[in-house]
């Protein structure tokens, strides 16, 4: 990943325009700002965007890809430059595992196991380990994907009760609902998921990886980046379960960052930078990593995850899902 | 690494040069840019401002700091605030 640059994030209504070969960001209702591109990475957009042509094309010259969330904190979709790193010999081997079904059952089983692992490591050790233990039974015995996202969903069903009783009354979750969440806490989840989902998306995007061909959810399905789902399960934990936690316990979340109607909620414009600055902050921390040897941000331990795919699909080495280690 | 580049022009070169500049580093004073940049970006962003001058009036200062580090950075009067990520 270049280092130079870094992730942009509009948290406020604008507009993108290009000027001086450069971009400029106008706002309502602050100054205008000169971005220079070369400090660009990718841009996150949290919050309404116009954009024209002439930026797109300076974009995609300068290879920035921009993730756009909708009004109620979803991904909504990105602007994607055309595909630089292409080898179809990883695709065609990509493809070929994925059409094995024993080995893509392989990865998909490992996959359900690391999400698990790692939502039982940031909620709750102890009271998630019979669950834990229901779900590596079943996850040995099933047969199909699907079979494989019900024990998951079990799971996961388990995990949130767990993670209620660890919040403030009007945080809690009561179910996992979307499109749009029906309260505060499954608002937030929602919202951490969606820039997860994104930043995943330009690190694969940065590997040969077709998006498109996955192993646990179905590759079936048009315009959706199915392995960028897959790859996302691992990593869901980590950034939103984990910051929820950790941000209603240090009574960071209060009730006035959410908007809520009846039924439904979502983020207002405070809550949603300052959710934008945790996570921004919570990419950059750093791990010492075992094999590696050196220290490694978290924001990379996502483009090491699919490097590690490409490397499981074209030289058969052992892909092992990211857990968390510390 | 992180670099900063003081430039002084004749007037009339002056908005070329900071045309350039904008699109490589932050605006932190009339003639002041700073940011980080590869050993690569460095060498293009030269290659860049030196078509737009004249070498025999003009100059362009760039100080370098080691990879890795920020120069502390004191401040006084109306200062403009620091380039942030989150807009």
């Amino acid at each position: 990943m270049p280092t130079a640059a870094r992730t942009y994030w509009l948290t406020s209504p604008c507009r993108i325009r290009r000027k001086d070969q450069s971009l400029i960001i106008e706002r309502e209702n602050a100054d205008n700002v000169h971005i220079p591109i070369t400090d660009v990475r990718d841009i996150v957009a949290c919050a309404e965007v116009d954009i024209n042509t002439s930026v797109v094309s300076l974009l995609n010259r300068h290879r920035i890809n921009v993730h756009l969330l909708s009004y109620y904190g979803d991904y909504a979709g990105s602007l994607l430059t055309s595909e630089t790193s292409t080898s179809g010999e990883t695709v065609l081997a990509q493809a070929r595992t994925a059409e094995d079904p024993k080995a893509s059952m392989e990865i998909a089983r490992s996959i359900v196991d690391s999400c698990a692992f790692n939502v039982r490591r940031v909620v709750d050790r102890k009271l998630l380990a019979r669950p834990y233990k229901v779900l590596q039974e079943s996850i040995g015995g099933a047969r199909s994907p699907e079979q494989l996202m019900g024990a998951e969903g079990t799971f996961r069903r388990s995990a949130w009760e767990v993670v209620d009783t660890k919040l403030p009354d009007w945080l809690q979750l009561g179910g996992r609902s979307r499109r749009p969440p029906k309260n505060a806490g499954n608002a937030f989840i929602s919202y951490v998921n969606g820039i997860t989902y994104a930043r995943l998306l330009t690190a694969v995007r940065l590997t040969p990886l077709h998006s498109g061909i996955a192993f646990l959810h179905s590759s079936m399905e048009r315009q959706r980046h199915s392995l960028v789902l897959d790859l996302s399960e691992m990593f869901k934990p980590l950034f939103a379960e984990r910051l929820m936690l950790r941000m209603a316990g240090r009574n960071q979340l209060k009730e006035h960052h959410f908007d809520r109607e009846s039924n439904q909620a979502m983020l207002a414009e405070a809550g949603r930078k300052l959710v934008v600055q945790t996570v921004r902050d919570e990419f950059a921390v750093t791990v010492a990593h075992r094999s590696l040897g050196r220290s490694v941000a978290y924001d990379e331990l996502l483009y090491l995850d699919a490097l590690a795919l490409t490397r499981h699909c074209l030289e058969g080495a052992p892909y092992k899902p990211f857990r968390i280690w510390w | 690494m992180y670099v900063v580049v003081v430039y002084d022009t004749l007037a009339e070169r002056n908005s070329r040069i900071l045309r350039t500049c904008r699109q490589y580093l932050h605006h932190a004073q009339r003639s002041v840019f700073e940011g980080h940049l590869t050993e690569a970006q460095l060498r293009r962003f030269q290659a860049d401002v030196e078509t737009a001058l004249d070498l025999t009036y003009d100059n362009v200062l760039v100080y370098t700091f080691p990879p890795g580090t920020v120069p502390q950075r004191l401040e006084w009067g109306a200062v403009e605030p620091a380039p942030s990520d989150i807009l």
